[in-house]
Formats: structure tokens, C-alpha cells, sequence
């Protein structure tokens, strides 16, 4: 309302300033002739002036004073004749373009304004938002709330412990770092700390295990040796760095020593079969495959591990995969993935089963896309026509 | 509700100036007096509603109020309160918000200061100021509203562009647009007369100020931002002929040729239809640089966003009042009373030589501006005019003129003698030529080029002071005599002795610095030294450092003299502005008399060391210097308040004097 009223006002205002010479009676209208006759004896004055300063010498101010005095004589004489050019006193035309101005000023300007204005959103200076109850404020502002709380008193851990994880939560990353650093520097070292730490300097390097970040993990896995999560980010941090055998083997020693039914062993397995794979040369890619081929020597030797585990673990995650494909067998990656397993083991038979069973349940692109895969691996000529029933 | 207010402001100023436009312009035809006196209380209403538009804006940064989106984009709450203030016009936006705010300003100067003005004349200025002026709030309104509002209001701004946290975004863009928009007024002027049909007796001498006015200021807005670059950038170049600086440069050529124009015609109404003429080719050659730095089409620091939009409707701006005052010179050139005669040995003659060279100097960098982007547009092939087109071109229009400035102020009106202004410059040739021999002498061959820069940059400021000493009346009288005479001479002839005297100075910077500059780029560890100009800088360690709103290096660098001993220290850093991620280099400069160790920090070496730029600038500073006393001098002839009036040289002279 107060901002209807103050524009009302503006327009009534700025609308009357500018009609004020409309209706308000001129003085005497002087030609514009008249003016250059004045300018002209200006002139002449202050060539006298200059003559007298001695800045023009007397021939030359002789000169000068003749140019000038013909430009004043003609302008003279001109100023004359306009005293018959009629000066309107009443105008219809101005009448009219008088009440055209009343009406466009708050027309335009109202008409523009409702447009493109937002007359009901008030100013939000920062400092009175933050200011105001806290439960009116938003996340947001509650989060600069904190940090506004912080600056002013940058010794209080537990702010800077509740702030930490919720600079990460909101993609924050860098300042989750100095958040955890603060806190752990006044609340003391703790696992949880330490983990927040790292997790927030691996985000801030775009999801990049560093080698600071890892230092902290390792720390925290001193604090408390069973922690999954830092050994998580420390395998994570050696496969980006391509120690594959180091992660290859810290993962197959968190799963021999935790129990059988901990959510995170088919992940960690299928992590531990591609790790193999790729040490021992068999990347995904299919061409790899042929060309390695199942040398389990090979194999062995990357792994260093005794072959009766290694076959074993194999075995288990494959049996696994073939599980997994019975309770939901329409995942064409997941055949895929079990013929090759197949293959590299040197279980032709196996494989040839598994393709025949994916062929009864999958779509005719997806069997397409296998039947691809098949001949890449050369199963094509050893299938047959799947069972029709 | 006080953002809105701003905001209705801006829109009743547009109504506003749609009435002042078309109400004082029609009067003036109508010979009513009463419809040409809306002209003045219209510029006061608009200037002020504008003025609140800006004072509002300014508070929202000012109180980080981010429900308005050009605060969101363009601040941030830890920013450093002058950097709330500048970072108004530090975007699109709020740039241009700052050109109508200026324009508006120089309309209610006019209103305020032109009573003297005949009615008719002040009418249709401030009528087509309003033509401009309602050309850009709707240009504003409808493309880049700076109060457009977020809601709900986000809690932190994305900060200001890191390069423009800088000091010289308070000078260098206000003054920039105070030059750009001073030349509207001449324009207004201009434009004006050719729609009265008649050049009042007052054209000239308001004509004049203004420009002069507006020189000065985009004198200094180029300097300025010439230096900032120089420092900011980190390159060391002070002038890179780059379309946006090319932009800035052709008003201030076509201004400069303009307030000689102007100057003959106040003095000896003459020149007066190529005097208007220029007016308009100034002022379209401002809104040249305004279309092109705003409005996308060329990418560099100044283009704060691209908008095919915006782009379009500038250029609409731009046909319209560059097409429009073509085409109504052309219609009504005829109809205007040409000026006096002069001989063609004459100091009006030597003012054309000036506008010629002027001009086509003007012409040689639009073209050279121009070209690549049309080339671009037409077929899409990238070319780079750099400096060696504009070396090739510019530098040989720029000598002959450059080699006649002495000359100009000695002759005399209508007809001079140029033989005995010769003879009055000869003491000054020849301390330029011993100049030249003494460069020579000591730089070999080598120094050719410089030499003669050198020897024509002395020969600049010693013929302004052989002019001064002239008219002092050197050789006649006495020294007390002659001190007298300097005191009681009129400011407008310090006006053109700081003004030609500076040009030279500039010249010796920009020839001293581009012939003898020494560079070095090298990998420094801590303890490393290097040699720069008779100077060592010895690296001593890099001091991380944390600030409100960006980190520091800071590289700690000492200077030792020819001696070995500490002469002073020297910090170069590489900020770097998490809001932005952006990183910025701060060069490290330290001035010796007037040459300049300049230290640039590169990135980080594998084994600890640092990339380090060094250059030995010397007598750089003189470029900077001799701006500020051209601006100087334009501020002398500024305040020169008398009508001018130039005094004709007799007819046969001689005759004269054996009668006398």
C-alpha cells in the first residue's frame, strides 16, 4: 500500500512539473536573433578587454571589431523582422497534446510498471533476514545465520561440527574441509571427524581420493581399525591411482573377515571380479578377452594369492551372478556378464546353457545384442537353435 | 517496496522523457513558447527520478538485498564495501542504469546553465537528449531491467567478476561514459541546428565547453583503463589495439578533431558545417563503442553477458540516430549559413590539417575494428587485425600530425606566415635534433626508430613551451616583464601548452617503453635472482594468505640497487575467488622516478620454483603522465570563461607596418 501511494505520489508529482509551463503564461517572447545580437556585443566587449590586456594588438583588434560588427548588424536587422513573426499565445494543438501528456504520463509509466514489476515483493536486505526469528528463515538462511554466528565467534566447535556435514549435504565441499578442520582442531580427534574430513576433501577434488585425503582416512582407520567406510575410500583412492593389486587384495580381506551377511559383499564382489579382470589383462572390453584369453597361470601370478582361493572366490561370485539372474532375469548386462564369466573360466558348456536359458526370457533386441556378444567371444558356431517349449 | 520504487522510478523517467522529446521539438517548430518550456522542468524530473532509480539500485548492493537478480549475479555479502558500490556498474545492466543516469545529468546541466540559450535552440537540445535518453530506458526496460527480482531471494550472490574488483572500476567506467556522453550533448547541439535550420552565435561557445568537458573526461577514462590493464592483466602491455580500447580511442580521435573544429568556429565562425558534422561522427562513434562493447559482438572483460536481444535492439539504437543525423545533415546542411573564409597558410588551416589527420586516423582504426567482424559475419573466416595493421597505419598518419602541432598555435588567423613560425620553432628543432644524436649516439643503430620517437616527442613539448614563451613575449622585454605577462595570460593558452606538452610526454613514454623494455621469464626458488634495469630482485618466499572473499599467494620479492643493498620490497600474488573459481594475477610494480619493475607470478614449477615475468619498464609512467596533464590543460581551457574571439591577421601585413 505504502509503495501504491509513494508511486501515485511520483507521478502525480513529476506529471505537475512538467504541465506547470503548459499553462503558465511566457514573458515577452524574444527572437532568437535577438540573442545573437547580444552574444555578438559580448564579443565586442571582451575584445576591448582583450585589446586592453594587450593579448590582441590594436590593427588586428580593428580587424576583428569590423567582422563582429557585420555579423551584429545583420542579426540586428534580422531580430527586427521577427517582431512580425506571430508568437501563439492559444494553441488547440497544445491543448490537446496538454491533456495527450496528463493522460500518457501515468498511462505509460503504470501501464510498463504492472508489466514488469513485482509492486508486492519487498526489499530483502541480507542483515534484517538474518535477523529475523530463526524459525522463519529458510536453510538457507539459517546456514549463513551459522556462519554469520561463526565468524564472530570462530572458537565454537560445535557449530562448526553441526555446520560441517550440511556444507557437504548441499555441495559445499570446500568449505565442509575447513568446517571439519575447525572442528576437529577444537572438539578433539574422533573417527567420525576424521571420516568427515576426508570425504568432504575427496568431494572437493570432484570425487578424487587424494593423497592428503587419504592420509586422513588412514588416520581415522588408527582411531578405529574396523571402519569400513575409510577402507572404502582407501581402495576407492588406490584404484583411481591403478594399484589394482593393493585394492584387489584389501578387498578380499574385508570379505574373508566380515561375516556372510554384511549388505555390502555382492558389491565389494563384483568391485573384486572386474579388479581381476582388469589385473589380469581381461578389461570388459571383449577384444581384451580374446586376446588374453583365460591364462589362469597369468592369472595366479598377478593375483599372488593361493589358486584354491582365488578359484573359490570366483566360483562364489559367479554362482552368485547366475542366482541373481534367476530371480530377475530380464538384465541382459547380468547374461552378458555371466557368459563371459563362463568363457574366462573355460566352461564353454556352462556358457552355451547360460545363453540358451537368456534367450527364452530376453526381448528379441536384447537377444540380438547377445547373440553379438556370443560371437565375439566365438560360442556362435557350438549354439544351437534354442530349445523351443 | 523501496526496490520497487527504484523500479517505477526508471519506468515514470521513460514517460517522462517520451514527453520531453516530443513536446519542446514541436514547440520550437511551432514557435510556442509554452510547449518549448516543458524542455527544462522535464531534464530536472528525469534526472532526479533516474538518480532515485540509481540511489535505490546502488542501496540493494550496498545491503546485499540478492531478491534482486543483478545483485545475485554481480555480488556478494563479503564483498568490500567499495566493491558494493562500484559492482553497480560493473555489469550489463547497472552499466547502462550509469550511461542514462550521466545522460540524464548532462540534460539537467543544459536546462540549468541555458538560459541564455534562445528558447528555439535550448528546446530542441534537450529534445533530442530526450530522443537518446528514451532510446535507452526503453533499450533498459525491455532488455536489461537491472531491478528484475528473484523470489525467493537466494542467500549468497555469485560475486563480481575477480578482474573488476579493482579500484579502477570506481574511475574507469564513470569517467569513460562522462566522455561517451558529454559528446551526446554536442550531438543534441548539432542535431538541433540542422533542424532549426539556423547555427546561433551561441552554438559554438556551448558547444565548445561541452566538449572539451567530455574530452577530458574520456581522456582520462582511457588512460585510466589503459593502466588498469596494464597492471591488472598482468601482461605488462599498457595499449593492445583491442576492439573494446579500439571502441574508446575512435570517440576520443574524432573528439579531438572536434574541439579543434569547435575551436575555430567560436573563435572565427568558420568551419561551421563540418564542425557540426563532427559533433555527429563523434557521438555516433560513442555509440559505436557502446554497441560494441555491450552488446556481445565482441567477447573480452567488458562483456558482462551476450544477448542476441540486446544486441539487436542496439543496433536498432544505433541506425536509427547514426542513419537518422546522416541523413537530416545531408537533407539540411545546405539550409545552414557557412563561416568565414580563411587562407589555406592559416591557423583555421592549420586546425583542417589537424581534422583531416584526425579523421582518417579515426577512419584507419574503424576500419581496422570493423573489418574483422564483418569478415566474420559474411563468411566466417576469424582474421586478427593487431598491432602491425595499426602500426603500419596509424603511426604514418600520426607523424606528419604529430610533427605540425608546434606549428598551429604560431600562426596566425585567416593568414599566416609560415616561414617566420619556423623561424620562432628553430631553437626547439634543434634541441630535438640533438636528441635524436644524442639517442643515437648511445644506442647504436639499433635505436633509429626511438631516437626519432624521442626527438619528435622533445620537439612536441618544447614547441608548446616556445608558444608559451612567445606569447610571454620572449626576446622583448624584460624577465619581470615577461613573468607578468604569463601571469595575465588567459588560462585557455595554458589550456593549449599542457595540452600539446602532455601529447609529448605521452610520446616519450610510449616510445621510450616500446624501444627499450627489457622482459625475463624464469623459474625462481627462493633465494633466486635476476637482473632488471640496473636493479636485482631477489625471490624470497610465497606467503599464502586468506582475505574475505578470495585466497592469496602473495610472492615476497626484494629489490636490491647496483650496490647490493635492499632498496626496497616488492609483492606480486595470484588471488583466486572460490565464488567464481576464477583466478587473478596481481602484478607487483615498483616505480623508479618514472620507470617501472613490473612483476608478474606464473604458476608453480615442479621442484618448488615459480614461473616469474619480470620487465624493466622504462619512463613507462610518462604515458599515464602525459594524459593527466593533456587532462589538465583541458581543464584550464575549461575554466576559461571569456567569449573567444579569435583576431584576424591583416591583409598585407608588411604594407600595414611601414604605414604604422
Amino acid at each position: 500500500m505504502v509503495f501504491w501511494i509513494s508511486a501515485a505520489l511520483l507521478t502525480v508529482g513529476a506529471t505537475l512539473l512538467v504541465l506547470l509551463p503548459l499553462t503558465r503564461r511566457v514573458r515577452e517572447p524574444v527572437s532568437d536573433n535577438q540573442y545573437d545580437v547580444e552574444v555578438y556585443r559580448d564579443q565586442l566587449l571582451e575584445l576591448d578587454a582583450d585589446e586592453q590586456r594587450g593579448l590582441i594588438d590594436h590593427i588586428s583588434g580593428e580587424q576583428a571589431r569590423a567582422e563582429i560588427g557585420r555579423r551584429l548588424l545583420k542579426s540586428a536587422k534580422a531580430a527586427e523582422a521577427d517582431k512580425a513573426v506571430v508568437r501563439p499565445q492559444k494553441s488547440a494543438m497544445r491543448e490537446w497534446l496538454t491533456l495527450a501528456t496528463v493522460l500518457a504520463i501515468p498511462l505509460i509509466s503504470w501501464g510498463i510498471y504492472t508489466k514488469i514489476g513485482s509492486p508486492d515483493l519487498p526489499a530483502q536486505p541480507l542483515a534484517e533476514r538474518l535477523s529475523r526469528p530463526p524459525d522463519q528463515n529458510t536453510p538457507a538462511e539459517l546456514i549463513a545465520r551459522a556462519e554469520a554466528h561463526l565468524t564472530l565467534n570462530p572458537d565454537d566447535g560445535q557449530g562448526w561440527e553441526v555446520l560441517a556435514p550440511i556444507y557437504l549435504r548441499i555441495g559445499r565441499p570446500a568449505d565442509a574441509v575447513t568446517a571439519y578442520q575447525n572442528a576437529i582442531r577444537l572438539n578433539g580427534d574422533s573417527v567420525q571427524r576424521q571420516l568427515g574430513l576426508g570425504e568432504a576433501m575427496t568431494a572437493a577434488a570432484d570425487g578424487k581420493v587424494t593423497p592428503e585425503a587419504e592420509a586422513v582416512f588412514k588416520h581415522a582407520l588408527q582411531l578405529d581399525p574396523k571402519d569400513m567406510r575409510a577402507q572404502f575410500f582407501i581402495i576407492d583412492g588406490w584404484m583411481q591411482q591403478g594399484k589394482l593389486t593393493e585394492a584387489r587384495d584389501l578387498i578380499r580381506k574385508l570379505l574373508v573377515e566380515a561375516p556372510a551377511d554384511v549388505p555390502w559383499r555382492e558389491q565389494a564382489q563384483a568391485a573384486l571380479t572386474r579388479l581381476d579382470q582388469e589385473i589380469s589383462g581381461d578389461a570388459p572390453d571383449v577384444s581384451d578377452v580374446e586376446k588374453a584369453g583365460p591364462d589362469a597361470s597369468q592369472v595366479e601370478a598377478a593375483a599372488g594369492m593361493s589358486s584354491q582361493d582365488r578359484a573359490q572366490m570366483i566360483e562364489n561370485m559367479v554362482a552368485g551372478l547366475a542366482e541373481k539372474l534367476k530371480q530377475s532375469p530380464d538384465d541382459v548386462e547380468g547374461w552378458e556378464r555371466l557368459v563371459r564369466s563362463y568363457v574366462v573360466l573355460n566352461r564353454p558348456n556352462d556358457a552355451i546353457e547360460a545363453l540358451a536359458r537368456a534367450k527364452k526370457v530376453l526381448s528379441a533386441d536384447k537377444i540380438a545384442r547377445l547373440d553379438g556378444v556370443a560371437e565375439d567371444l566365438g560360442l556362435k558356431g557350438e549354439l544351437g537353435d534354442p530349445e523351443k517349449d | 517496496m523501496t526496490v520497487e520504487l527504484g523500479h517505477f522510478a526508471l519506468v515514470l523517467a521513460l514517460a517522462l522523457s517520451m514527453v520531453q522529446a516530443v513536446l519542446p521539438v514541436l514547440g520550437a517548430r511551432r514557435n510556442d513558447d509554452r510547449m518549448m518550456a516543458v524542455a527544462t522542468p522535464a531534464a530536472f524530473t528525469v534526472f532526479a527520478l533516474i538518480a532515485l532509480s540509481f540511489a535505490v539500485l546502488t542501496s540493494a548492493y550496498v545491503l546485499s538485498d540478492f531478491s534482486v537478480q543483478n545483485v545475485f549475479e554481480n555480488s556478494h555479502s563479503q564483498k568490500p564495501l567499495l566493491y558494493k558500490f562500484t559492482g553497480v556498474w560493473g555489469n550489463h545492466e547497472g552499466s547502462m542504469l550509469l550511461w542514462v543516469l550521466i545522460l540524464s545529468f548532462f540534460s539537467a546541466l543544459v536546462a540549468f546553465f541555458g538560459n541564455n540559450l534562445p528558447p528555439a535552440l535550448k528546446a530542441n537540445v534537450l529534445g533530442v537528449q530526450a530522443w537518446i535518453g528514451t532510446a535507452f530506458l526503453l533499450f533498459i526496460v525491455a532488455t536489461s531491467n537491472p531491478f528484475a527480482r528473484i523470489n525467493p531471494a537466494p542467500i549468497e550472490g555469485r560475486d563480481l567478476n575477480p578482474i573488476l574488483q579493482d579500484i579502477g572500476l570506481a574511475i574507469h567506467p564513470p569517467m569513460l561514459y562522462l566522455g561517451y556522453v558529454g559528446f551526446s550533448v554536442c550531438f543534441s547541439f548539432a542535431v538541433a541546428a540542422l533542424i532549426d535550420g539556423r547555427i546561433d552565435a551561441a552554438w559554438a561557445r556551448w558547444v565548445r565547453p561541452w566538449t572539451l568537458a567530455a574530452w577530458l573526461f574520456l581522456t582520462g577514462g582511457i588512460a585510466m583503463g589503459s593502466y588498469w590493464a596494464y597492471y591488472e592483466l598482468g601482461w605488462g602491455g599498457w595499449w593492445f589495439w583491442d576492439p573494446v580500447e579500439n571502441a574508446s580511442f575512435m570517440p576520443w580521435l574524432a573528439g579531438t578533431a572536434l574541439l579543434h573544429s569547435a575551436l575555430v568556429m567560436e573563435k572565427r565562425s568558420a568551419l561551421k558545417i563540418w564542425t557540426i558534422l563532427l559533433a555527429i561522427l563523434t557521438f555516433s562513434l560513442s555509440l559505436l563503442g557502446t554497441f560494441l562493447v555491450r552488446s556481445g559482438v565482441l567477447t573480452s572483460v567488458h562483456t558482462f553477458a551476450t544477448d542476441p536481444g540486446r544486441g539487436l535492439f542496439i543496433l536498432a539504437i544505433l541506425v536509427l540516430f547514426i542513419g537518422g543525423s546522416l541523413a537530416l545533415f545531408a537533407w539540411r546542411a545546405q539550409t545552414l549559413e557557412p563561416g568565414g573564409l580563411f587562407q589555406p597558410i592559416s591557423r583555421e588551416g592549420a586546425l583542417v590539417f589537424n581534422n583531416l589527420f584526425l579523421t582518417t586516423a579515426a577512419a584507419t582504426v574503424l576500419i581496422g575494428t570493423l573489418y574483422p567482424l564483418l569478415l566474420e559475419s559474411l563468411t566466417g573466416e576469424k582474421i586478427s587485425v593487431g598491432a602491425p595493421f595499426f602500426n603500419l597505419t596509424f603511426g604514418p598518419l600520426m607523424i606528419p600530425l604529430l610533427a605540425a602541432v608546434p606549428f598551429g598555435p604560431l600562426l596566425a588567423w585567416k593568414r599566416g606566415d609560415i616561414l617566420a613560425v619556423a623561424q620562432r620553432l628553430m631553437l626547439a628543432f634543434f634541441i630535438a635534433l640533438l636528441a635524436v644524436a644524442v639517442v643515437l649516439y648511445q644506442t647504436s643503430a639499433s635505436g633509429v626508430l626511438a631516437a626519432f620517437g624521442i626527438g619528435l616527442a622533445v620537439w612536441l613539448m618544447l614547441g608548446a613551451l616556445t608558444d608559451l614563451a612567445l606569447k610571454a613575449g620572449i626576446g622583448k622585454t624584460s624577465v619581470h616583464v615577461m613573468l607578468q605577462r604569463v601571469v595575465g595570460l588567459p588560462r585557455s593558452a595554458f589550456g593549449t601548452t599542457f595540452a600539446h606538452f602532455g601529447l609529448g610526454v605521452t610520446l616519450m613514454g610510449i616510445v621510450c617503453t616500446s624501444t627499450f623494455a627489457t622482459e625475463s621469464v624464469l623459474v625462481m626458488k627462493p633465494g633466486d635472482t635476476v637482473a632488471a634495469g640496473g636493479y636485482t630482485l631477489r625471490f624470497d618466499r610465497i606467503d599464502p594468505v586468506k582475505a574475505s572473499n578470495y585466497n592469496e599467494d602473495q610472492g615476497r620479492f626484494t629489490i636490491l640497487n647496483s650496490a647490493g643493498r635492499e632498496v626496497t620490497d616488492l609483492l606480486s600474488s595470484k588471488r583466486y575467488f572460490p565464488v567464481r573459481k576464477m583466478q587473478t594475477t596481481e602484478a607487483g610494480i615498483k616505480t623508479f622516478l618514472f620507470s617501472q619493475l613490473y612483476v608478474s607470478l606464473g604458476d608453480p614449477g615442479k621442484d618448488g620454483g615459480v614461473v616469474v615475468r619480470v620487465w624493466w619498464k622504462p619512463w613507462v609512467t610518462l604515458i599515464w603522465l602525459g594524459a593527466v596533464v593533456m587532462m589538465v590543460g583541458g581543464g584550464l581551457s575549461l575554466l576559461d570563461r571569456r567569449l573567444r574571439i579569435g583576431a584576424p591577421a591583416k591583409a598585407r601585413t608588411l604594407k600595414a607596418r611601414v604605414a604604422a
